[in-house]
């Protein structure tokens, strides 16, 4: 019996969702409006978090002076999650997201002769204040701090000693949103940009000309290396529309990445430029089972 | 609000953006690139006295704009070769520029020799490495490079074979080089403790002597795998080159050793590779390592005892310097 209520109480509160999202809220407000619908079976106001899955294929070009001084062009693909949610502790002005992705660059040289292979890893998290209704009631805006690990290999697979060069950082910065809800015929829209700027941080570089043999037999001084805008200037950013087709959002846009350091001498510039297609919906996030109130009238 | 802004706006103009020289993909784009690659990232310029301005300068002005791909090549392949250096080549579909030390020495090594009149055609093979008990009972152990990888089993087994030989004799003539991990596998089986076996160096910057500090570094016994300590002569000729010569600047330094044959080919800049507009790459010697006495062995590695293989104790099926071996290893017992 209690499985019923519980499944009931599941079924009421995605009905209530899928109402108040009917008449217009956007995708967070309605993680603010859930409590008003108030199910019997939770204390906590419900913040369903969002979820999405992409995929993107575009174009990436590819400079790092270790490897070679040629700038490298050619396809880019990546593959990417998503994850937002309003913030427990102020589900009304606070949001957080969790970005994980993964990206691969094939890319020749200008005779074509010469192949390089550019993969990496990005996990950021981000912790933004929400302006609900700024210029209008369909305007918001996201601002906040975000943290940023990044993991990845250029292979040249052409070189002798300097195959590799390795691309690894973390850093702190902003990120913001700045988001628009309208509708296309009677398909809800939400149209969105977004980037995220690493400010300061620490990043692996070996020296000018430091093998990595060298670093094999012990020689790992000064490997890590102080991140600012004087030495490095990243950017990850995006320009979206979720399409709202009954529990699923669809997302097309552009997603753009910019990644530029110069220290000791070694040079990279790597951009990429992608389509993006996503699919995604929202999930109702229950509370721990502990802490679960069924009624019992 | 105003003031954040203004801020922003400064601290975006420090971005790291910094112009990498893109260069023409014709004959003096290409040259330029070649040029200015050595000049920035070679490492042996002072130690061998040579004036990169004035090669340039010189080789330059030979330069024609309707030049074709395989002169320029030539030109450029003949501007390396004034650095005389073995590990600095210059790679284009059709050909390979090359210094090779080697090509104006005596071979002083004949395989063939060896496997006919000394092995019998009787010999054991693991980890490419080519191993036997001769009728003297000195083991023989011929390793033609250290690309091939060398594992650990493979190696307890062929010691454990030559356990019982009275010395061992290892031949790397004309080994070319290939991994410096494997030069390391197999110092480990000769030396009993934590050994300083050099130094190495890299450039930190375009400058001619802009150089890191030279960082001493070690190898360790092989632990829980069979060592040889009795008494060992390693062959060597002018083939004996890069990581073969960095192995034979190692094992000199051990007192149980004795470097017979010629003197090495060299090579101790660890090479880094770039490339040129028009897809050429280009190898060169960029981290100088030296020996434990902090001697730069570019130009390789004297012998403790000097020999050459004589064509007429050849022509009666003797190697001149592996009989030399036999006669340091019984003065040796």
């Amino acid at each position: 019996m209690k499985r019923i209520n519980i499944l009931l109480c599941l079924v009421l509160s995605v009905l209530m969702a899928w109402a108040s999202q009917e008449v217009g809220d956007s995708l967070t407000d309605r993680a603010v409006d859930l409590p008003d619908v108030e199910p019997s079976c939770l204390l906590e106001p419900n913040r369903p978090p969002a979820i999405m899955f992409t995929a993107e294929g575009g174009w990436g070009r590819v400079l790092d002076s270790y490897l070679t001084p040629i700038t490298y062009k050619g396809w880019h693909t990546a593959l990417g999650f998503e994850h937002n949610q309003a913030c427990g502790f102020s589900p009304e002005r606070w949001q957080r997201q969790l970005s994980l992705g993964v990206a691969y660059d094939h890319v020749d040289n200008r005779v074509g002769n010469n192949t390089m292979h550019h993969l990496g890893g990005t996990a950021r998290w981000a912790l933004m204040r929400r302006w609900s209704g700024v210029f209008n009631r369909h305007f918001s805006l996201m601002g906040g701090g975000m943290t940023w690990l990044h993991g990845g290999i250029i292979y040249n697979s052409a070189n002798s000693n300097n195959p590799v060069s390795v691309k690894a950082y973390w850093t702190l910065g902003l990120q913001g949103i700045a988001q628009y809800d309208t509708h296309l015929g009677h398909v809800p829209v939400c149209l969105r940009y977004q980037a995220a700027l690493p400010v300061a941080g620490v990043w692996f570089s070996p020296d000018y000309d430091e093998s990595f043999y060298e670093i094999y037999v012990g020689n790992r001084k000064h490997l890590i290396q102080p991140g600012w805008w004087g030495n490095r200037f990243d950017l990850d950013h995006q320009v979206t529309a979720d399409f709202r087709l009954g529990g699923t959002i669809l997302r097309v846009g552009y997603h753009g990445t910019i990644e530029r350091s110069w220290a000791r001498h070694l040079n990279t510039h790597i951009t990429t430029h992608g389509i993006v297609i996503g699919l995604g919906g929202e999930f109702l996030s229950l509370p721990s089972r502990s802490s679960r109130v069924i009624s019992t009238y | 609000m105003k003031r954040i802004l203004y801020i922003l706006t400064i601290l975006l103009t420090l971005t790291a953006c910094h112009d990498q020289p893109q260069w023409r993909d014709d004959p003096y784009g290409n040259f330029d690139a070649l040029w200015t690659i050595i000049d920035e990232h070679y490492s042996f310029f002072d130690y061998k006295q040579v004036d990169w301005n004035e090669v340039g300068a010189r080789y330059r002005a030979k330069l024609t704009h309707d030049m074709t791909s395989q002169e320029l090549f030539d030109l450029c392949g003949d501007m390396l070769k004034e650095l005389r250096d073995g590990h600095t080549n210059l790679i284009a579909s059709h050909d390979v520029s090359r210094y090779w030390i080697w090509e104006q020495y005596p071979v002083n090594y004949d395989e063939r020799l060896i496997d006919d009149h000394y092995l019998n055609f009787n010999y054991k093979q693991a980890s490419g490495i080519k191993y036997a008990i001769l009728p003297n009972n000195y083991g023989y152990m011929r390793y033609a490079s250290f690309s091939n990888s060398i594992g650990d089993g493979n190696l307890d087994l062929v010691f454990s074979y030559l356990s019982t030989a009275d010395g061992l004799i290892i031949d790397v003539r004309s080994n070319g080089g290939g991994y410096l991990t494997n030069v390391e596998t197999l110092v480990g089986r000769f030396i009993d403790r934590r050994t300083h076996v050099g130094s190495i160096q890299h450039k930190n910057g375009p400058g001619h002597n802009d150089f890191s500090e030279p960082f001493d570094y070690y190898f360790e016994p092989t632990k829980n795998h069979i060592h040889y300590q009795r008494p060992v002569v390693i062959l060597v000729n002018r083939g004996s080159f890069s990581a073969t010569n960095n192995f034979v600047s190692i094992m000199r330094h051990l007192p149980q050793v004795t470097i017979v044959g010629d003197t090495t080919g060299g090579g101790s800049g660890l090479p880094f590779t770039s490339e040129l507009p028009n897809g050429w790459r280009i190898r060169f010697s960029s981290c100088p390592i030296t020996d434990v006495d902090g001697t730069v062995t570019e130009f390789g590695v004297a012998p403790d005892v000097r020999v050459d293989l004589l064509d007429t104790d050849a022509a009666q099926g003797r190697d001149t310097m592996l009989e030399t071996a036999f006669q340091v290893l019984r003065s040796r017992l």
